[in-house]
């Protein structure tokens, strides 16, 4: 049977224990295979999902070449966006802190 | 011994079942993936068969395994995220499964097939419009449209449609690449091992070389194999939160 005692310097070992737990994470930082990989895949796809909107697009109304070379540049531009998006996230991340106001992004 | 590094991806059909002139055959992969989902959901149910205030260490398993998936939501999709527990639990812990069932040797990687990952993702990606459609009615719609001049939103929407749209590519296509490229890689090596091996005299001692690479590949995948299922289960929870919580991430 435990003192009650003990009891109390297992529930301070315990609360420790979570305390320490609790600043911090699991996500170890990203390799620069990662990084690589995921920025080239951003752009490829976005570009790949924007040629395949204005194909569809097209078939539905009939306008074969204007709405694939269309969202193809979206899709390009939108691939941008998504990298630098990216890459904003992983700042952030890697400085751990409040992103400073010279990375913010002013349009959302 | 098979040479082409490619051949452990083939899906072969094991019972073969044409419906409807569609080919619904039950394949290695149908067969992996009812063996991840049955070895997962046994370990599950008999961990916490008899439950006790001090756990068992099958339930003290379970239990870290609930505490790490519900931490994970509430990080990051708030108190309002807990409702999708179960969704995104079953997620994780179906492709961590796939991935880890995919490293023992002779299996089949569910994962590294896109069809697989493709699905899981387009049910994810069904899942946020749906609840965002729900939780905000036709306001969700505003999540294409960013804070940005009037003239600019003509250009700006399309892009942020394309954009939405690319979050379910790029999590398939992320999940898929890896699984494959870790799987081709390793058994690539290995015929490097038996080539050298063959080869008789002084390079018969060189295949200890790709040998000790092998070991140190496969301790790299079983990593691969958490972080991809982990990457693949945040990020689900990253979208379920922004059709949660509309603009304000």
């Amino acid at each position: 049977m435990p003192e009650p005692k003990d009891l109390r310097e297992l529930g301070r070992r315990l609360d420790e224990a979570r305390g320490r737990d609790q600043g911090r994470k699991v996500q170890s930082p990203p390799t620069f295979f990662g990084v690589a990989f995921r920025f080239s895949t951003e752009l490829v796809l976005a570009l790949a999902v924007g040629a395949a909107m204005g194909w569809g697009l097209d078939w539905l109304f009939g306008t074969r070449p204007v709405f694939i070379v269309l969202m193809s540049l979206f899709g390009a531009a939108a691939g941008m966006r998504n990298v630098m998006r990216a890459a904003r996230e992983m700042n952030a991340e890697a400085t751990r802190g409040p992103v400073p106001p010279s990375l913010t992004d002013d349009e959302d | 011994m098979a040479a082409n590094p490619m051949e452990q991806f083939e899906i072969k059909p094991l019972i073969p079942i044409q419906l409807g002139g569609y080919d619904v055959s039950f394949t290695n992969q149908s067969m992996w993936m009812v063996i991840v989902v049955g070895a997962l959901s046994l370990f599950f149910v008999l961990a916490t068969w008899r439950r006790s205030l001090v756990p068992s260490r099958a339930q003290s398993m379970t239990e870290l395994s609930y505490e790490f998936v519900a931490g994970m939501l509430n990080m990051t999709a708030g108190e309002e995220g807990l409702k999708f527990f179960p969704f995104i639990f079953t997620i994780f812990f179906f492709v961590a499964g796939s991935n880890f069932f995919g490293l023992i040797p002779g299996s089949f990687t569910v994962t590294s097939q896109i069809a697989v990952t493709f699905a899981l993702t387009a049910v994810i990606i069904l899942t946020v419009i749906i609840t965002g459609f729900i939780k905000h009615g036709i306001r969700f719609l505003k999540l294409f449209v960013p804070k940005a001049p009037i003239a600019m939103l003509p250009l700006l929407v399309p892009l942020e449609i394309i954009s939405f749209c690319t979050r379910p590519m790029s999590l398939s296509v992320r999940l898929f690449a890896n699984m494959l490229a870790g799987h081709t890689m390793l058994k690539v090596m290995a015929g490097f091992v038996i080539a050298l091996g063959g080869a008789g005299g002084i390079l018969s001692v060189a295949s200890i070389a790709p040998m000790a690479l092998i070991v140190a590949v496969t301790a790299l995948e079983i990593l691969v194999a958490f972080l991809q299922a982990y990457v693949f289960a945040i990020l689900s929870c990253i979208y379920l939160s922004e059709a949660l919580h509309l603009h304000d991430h």
